[in-house]
């Protein structure tokens, strides 16, 4: 067991080792790994943002005035590829198509291409980058009715990958670029 | 008599030594052999076994720190069943919201049945789902009374399986956009960063 040596100091005087007990100890660090072990949550679950309120909500304390229409992502899932298409109202600003990689056996779908893509037409035509502007590029995502859902949040996936800083309250952040919602017809 | 020399006297300096060599020590100033055998246990093995806890003791704090970083004190999130989650790399962290979990046959809002996926699918167009919407609008009612001063976030959480058809994860956002919900987030799995 744990102990302390200050030296002997013959027979006829009381021994100076002092023994620490290590027994409660042990019992202590043995309850506290029970306990978290218990109460531990191994599966990580996370979420990824999507927004319906597309302009935003209009204020009836602000004035209207007309502005410019801001440039809106709008991606295209087709068959054997992806449509990035910049639009500025009714506008086309920019058209850019992306081979879709062939199906494979892996559970997991990811699109690289599509990410790289994605950041390098950000950095052509996104409209908020200064870090305090907290707004986000709008991105509209249309899809086929029978696409899977898997499918959909791989986008997703390759949507969010461009990140930039943003000002907030509790400090800076790292957020992404773009903000999703659903095309609906 | 006085022409013997006198031996010198032993030099005994006790804070000489404060750290000792490792060795046996009990009754060993007593110079008689029949005590050191009976210390020694008659030349015998003694029985009792030591053992080193120290390094016992560093695999435990080192568990105890790593079960400590690892601890979530907002606890487990319950996914149906029947989902199967998609996975993703660039997510966010979980947020205290409404469950819309929306497997290959039900809807279910915090585990009550609030629609059929089947129905969706069949018809072939996006609809409000009208069970859906009441339970959300319910839901929120019940939040702005609970806390009539905060503005209402209007996030909702929706827990899709990975193989439903979009048709039906495209209603269930209008749905729940509809019921006052415009913030939906979607729950996966999270994936490691690829570092690419």
């Amino acid at each position: 067991m744990g102990g302390v040596d200050v030296g002997s100091e013959g027979g006829k005087k009381k021994a100076t080792n002092a023994e620490i007990n290590m027994v409660p100890f042990i019992d202590l660090l043995m309850c506290t790994i029970a306990f978290l072990l218990i109460t531990a949550v191994w599966v990580t679950n996370s979420r990824m943002n999507a927004d319906a309120q597309v302009p935003g909500p209009p204020n009836p304390d602000k004035e209207l005035t007309p502005q410019t229409p801001e440039k809106v992502l709008n991606l295209h899932i087709g068959e054997s590829d992806f449509a990035l298409v910049w639009k500025q109202g009714a506008t086309v600003v920019s058209e850019v198509r992306v081979p879709k990689p062939p199906p494979n056996d892996s559970p997991v779908i990811r699109y690289p291409d599509l990410a790289k893509k994605l950041e390098a037409e950000w950095n052509s035509n996104g409209s908020h980058r200064d870090p305090s502007d907290k707004k986000l590029d709008q991105a509209i995502m249309h899809t086929d009715n029978r696409t899977p859902f898997k499918e959909v949040v791989a986008v997703l996936d390759a949507l969010y990958a461009t990140k930039r800083k943003v000002k907030l309250p509790e400090g800076d952040k790292d957020l992404p670029v773009f903000n999703m919602t659903f095309s609906v017809r | 008599m006085g022409g013997h020399a006198k031996p010198p006297a032993k030099h005994h300096n006790p804070h000489a030594h404060v750290i000792h060599q490792p060795g046996r020590r009990l009754m060993h100033h007593i110079p008689l052999k029949f005590v050191w055998n009976k210390v020694a246990g008659h030349g015998r093995r003694s029985g009792n076994a030591a053992l080193n806890l120290v390094s016992f003791i560093d695999f435990l704090i080192t568990t105890v720190i790593f079960l400590l970083m690892s601890f979530s004190a907002s606890g487990e999130i319950t996914v149906d069943k029947n989902v199967k989650l998609p996975k993703a790399e660039n997510v966010e962290d979980i947020i205290d919201a409404p469950m819309v979990a929306v497997n290959g046959n039900q809807i279910l809002v915090d585990g009550t049945l609030a629609g059929s996926t089947r129905a969706i699918e069949e018809l072939g167009r996006m609809q409000k789902i009208d069970e859906l919407f009441n339970l959300l609008k319910n839901k929120r009612e019940l939040w702005k009374q609970v806390q009539p001063n905060k503005p209402f976030p209007g996030v909702c959480i929706l827990q899709v399986d990975q193989n439903v058809p979009a048709i039906v994860v495209k209603s269930v956002f209008q749905t729940a956009a509809f019921a006052g919900y415009p913030n939906v987030s979607f729950m996966v799995a999270k994936l490691p960063k690829s570092g690419g």
